[in-house]
């Protein structure tokens, strides 16, 4: 490619006298594209960035550059660190859960069966809901006094006496960890679903053929195959599971005890109720750097696992 | 905001035709349409145009912010009035989002004083954000305009509230207080008396209890929220003791009174059983739903709930409740946690008296009634409460005036936002483990930072 456009350039210098404003044309039908880009996403990235190394504040009207100290602060800020694994907790038990059950839902979608459409369809409608509506409905669904949950299992014999689910520290985390899993579990059976279609029919005909039971042709055919999508399910998953908000802040708030705060609960405190710009940007920035960290090792696992397939 | 921006032009031209005093905002435009004919006319008249156009020349414009509050009229209808009730000054009155939206409010408050650019010149403040505004320099200090004998019409509670570093800086407005629900029916069988210390209130709730005649005795809120901060500050005040030192600079949390107080919250739960554990995840609204369906015996909550609880279609408790102060502890006094809005001016506003001006109305007598009457928002004016018409339209509001004397104000900090923060998430660790004294020892140490 390269030795055929140097020959022809060299062949034709007229046209390399074009090709400049060509390249500018170029720059120029992309600058839109660049400065929308870099107003929207670079500009506040880079401010943030730099909010957080100031100790501005509205309240106290301080805006001075402070370096590393709200890092410092953050290292030392048991608040934080407690929000930091409660927020990798949070996504490493929803995003494998919500990959497992996925999987399981894509398989038996994958079938063919009447009112196969149908389901398909209403499979999605947990997805489709605004997560403060679901949130609502799991705060009722798991109410301590008159919830559904617990009338079922005290009715099963399965407890003794009703549990209250978001008023314990024991079991809060757990059924926000329920409410994500119904509600976003949907989206990642359908992810899985398209990569499912993409695996050639004929490699499983050809494992029937070879005897293969539906076990074996899963765990040697259709898994290996579906890794790829199966990791940028996860990863897409992960990074949106990490800034969970909504669903803590309808149901618990946070508490009891600090037990369900998450990263963007806690940085939402800091910013709009303290009003400590640079501070809440420092929790922030430490968020954008777990979720680079978390989006890195995806992409290193999803790498190898292509470099092993070719 | 086109029509305020344009009147300094129409002002100096043919105001005429106009009777002072009658000019409201809606009329403006229609007014402007006219002015804009009639302004070649009036200056080659001339002459004589006389005092009348000096004193709506003179009229000064202002701006109002709040909370949009509703009843039977707006607070925009209230400052409609007030425009038409003279014709010094003209306000421009300035929505902002619901008082449920409260951290919106307050953000918007913030951004507009932050400027420091005069507008709004008054504005109603939640009683918690008093401080912070006063410490960074954005409310104007009314001592010299509310001299101590105006003051006093006051109840003494919020005047607390309104005061920072020992400077009136806020004029109160409207209040309300946490307060104590019982059912009179079950008290009756259990010795009819409503408790006056929290012992006895566990004592009463535990055999009513046990007596089957309720599921819970005492409900209250114990959600990590700002309610717990309120729960907390009554328990605690009600056992001679408080959250911050006088000066305001240290923390009493885990002194005595204060942890006897928040231990007594958690042997609700944990001992007396008089609460079910559910509390830790209820604010107010989880917390009403078992008392107006009759399952509780007592109840800790605002004056919201009054009305819902005599409504038939709500509640199964209709003409079966009581309100009273809430208990204390033997030697201490009740107390209930001060809410509601607050008037204050903005120091950078370049029409100060007319600012006064606007706020000596709101906050008058005449004005507080039409507030409780049209709004249902409780007067801060004690003698409102012995008010003919207030006591036959709102019998209900008449009849706090004893529960709202034991009016206190939450922490008085310029940090309360980090001191709130700190207090729900310690409070609630407390709750939840039952080391009540080791969990306000570590959140002493936070606030002591906080605060220092």
């Amino acid at each position: 490619m390269t030795a055929a456009a140097t020959v022809t350039g060299a062949g034709r210098p007229r046209r390399l006298g074009r090709a400049l404003p060509g390249a500018l044309w170029a720059l120029l039908l992309l600058a839109p594209a660049f400065v929308s880009l870099a107003s929207v996403s670079f500009y506040p990235i880079v401010n943030g960035l730099y909010l957080s190394l100031t100790n501005t504040s509205l309240i106290t009207q301080e805006q001075d550059f402070t370096g590393f100290a709200n890092y410092a602060q953050l290292w030392g800020d048991a608040q934080f660190w407690n929000a930091w694994w409660h927020t990798m907790w949070f996504t490493f038990a929803s995003t494998l859960l919500e990959t497992v059950i996925g999987l399981g839902m894509a398989l038996i979608l994958f079938e063919t069966f009447k009112g196969r459409g149908l389901v398909r369809a209403a499979m999605l409608v947990p997805w489709a809901m605004p997560t403060v509506v679901t949130s609502k409905m799991f705060g009722w669904l798991f109410n301590g006094q008159n919830g559904i949950v617990n009338y079922i299992l005290l009715h099963a014999g399965l407890i003794d006496q009703n549990i209250n689910w978001y008023g314990s520290a024991d079991t809060a985390m757990t059924t926000i960890i329920i409410a994500d899993v119904w509600k976003t579990t949907p989206f990642m059976a359908l992810l899985l679903l398209t990569g499912l279609q993409t695996i050639p029919n004929s490699l499983i005909e050809a494992a029937r053929m070879d005897g293969a039971k539906g076990w074996i042709t899963f765990w040697y055919i259709r898994l290996p195959l579906l890794m790829p999508t199966l990791l940028i399910a996860g990863l897409f998953r992960a990074l949106d599971a990490f800034r969970v908000f909504d669903l803590v802040y309808v149901l618990t708030g946070g508490g009891p005890a600090d037990s369900t705060e998450t990263l963007s609960t806690l940085s939402y405190k800091v910013l709009f109720s303290t009003l400590q710009f640079g501070y809440g940007s420092a929790v922030s920035t430490a968020m954008f750097i777990t979720e680079g960290i978390i989006a890195l090792v995806f992409v290193l696992v999803l790498v190898r696992q292509i470099r092993r397939a070719q | 905001m086109t029509d305020m921006k344009k009147r300094p032009s129409a002002g100096s031209k043919p105001v005429v035709t106009m009777t002072p005093g009658h000019v409201t905002i809606a009329d403006r435009r229609q007014f402007l349409i006219g002015a804009g004919m009639l302004g070649a006319a009036a200056l080659g008249a001339g002459t004589g145009l006389g005092i009348r156009k000096a004193r709506a020349q003179s009229r000064a414009e202002i701006s109002f912010a709040s909370a949009a509050f509703f009843g039977k009229e707006t607070f925009g209808d209230l400052i409609k009035a007030f425009n038409e009730s003279q014709d010094r000054v003209l306000v421009k009155n300035i929505e902002l989002p619901p008082p449920s939206s409260s951290t919106e409010v307050y953000q918007g408050l913030v951004q507009q004083l932050a400027r420091r650019n005069g507008t709004p010149d008054v504005f109603s403040q939640d009683v918690i954000w008093i401080a912070g505004f006063a410490a960074a320099g954005w409310a104007l200090p009314l001592d010299e305009y509310f001299p101590a004998d105006k003051r006093s019409a006051y109840f003494t509670g919020t005047l607390n509230a309104c005061t920072y570093d020992g400077k009136l800086t806020a004029l109160p407005w409207f209040m309300d207080s946490g307060m104590f629900y019982y059912r009179k029916d079950v008290l009756e069988k259990h010795g009819g008396k409503v408790p006056e210390t929290w012992a006895d209130m566990a004592t009463v709730a535990a055999a009513a209890q046990k007596a089957g005649d309720i599921d819970f005795g005492y409900l209250w809120q114990g959600k990590q929220a700002e309610v717990l901060v309120c729960d907390a500050v009554e328990i605690i005040t009600s056992n001679n003791s408080a959250i911050l030192a006088p000066d305001g600079k240290s923390t009493l949390i885990n002194q005595k009174g204060a942890v006897e107080a928040i231990q007594f919250l958690y042997d609700t739960i944990a001992k007396t059983k008089i609460s079910p554990q559910d509390v830790l995840s209820w604010d107010e609204e989880p917390s009403r739903q078992p008392f107006t369906s009759a399952k509780a015996m007592f109840m800790r909550n605002w004056s919201y709930v009054w009305p819902i609880a005599q409504d038939g279609k709500t509640s199964q408790v209709v003409d079966k409740v009581g309100v009273a102060p809430l208990p204390a502890f033997p030697g201490g006094k009740s107390s209930a946690c001060l809410g509601g809005y607050q008037l204050g001016v903005n120091a950078n506003s370049k029409q100060r008296e007319a600012a006064i001006e606007l706020l000596t109305w709101l906050s008058s007598t005449e004005t507080q009634r039409r507030i409780a009457l049209n709004f249902g928002l409780a007067p801060t004016r004690p003698a409102l409460f012995e008010d003919a018409q207030i006591k036959k339209e709102q019998p209900f509001m008449a009849s706090l005036e004893k529960v709202f004397t034991g009016a206190t104000a939450r922490p008085i900090t310029p940090a309360y936002a980090k001191v709130t923060l700190a207090l729900q998430s310690g409070i609630s660790k407390a709750l939840v483990s039952g080391n009540v004294q080791a969990e306000m020892d570590a959140l002493a140490d936070q606030i002591n930072k906080i605060v220092a």
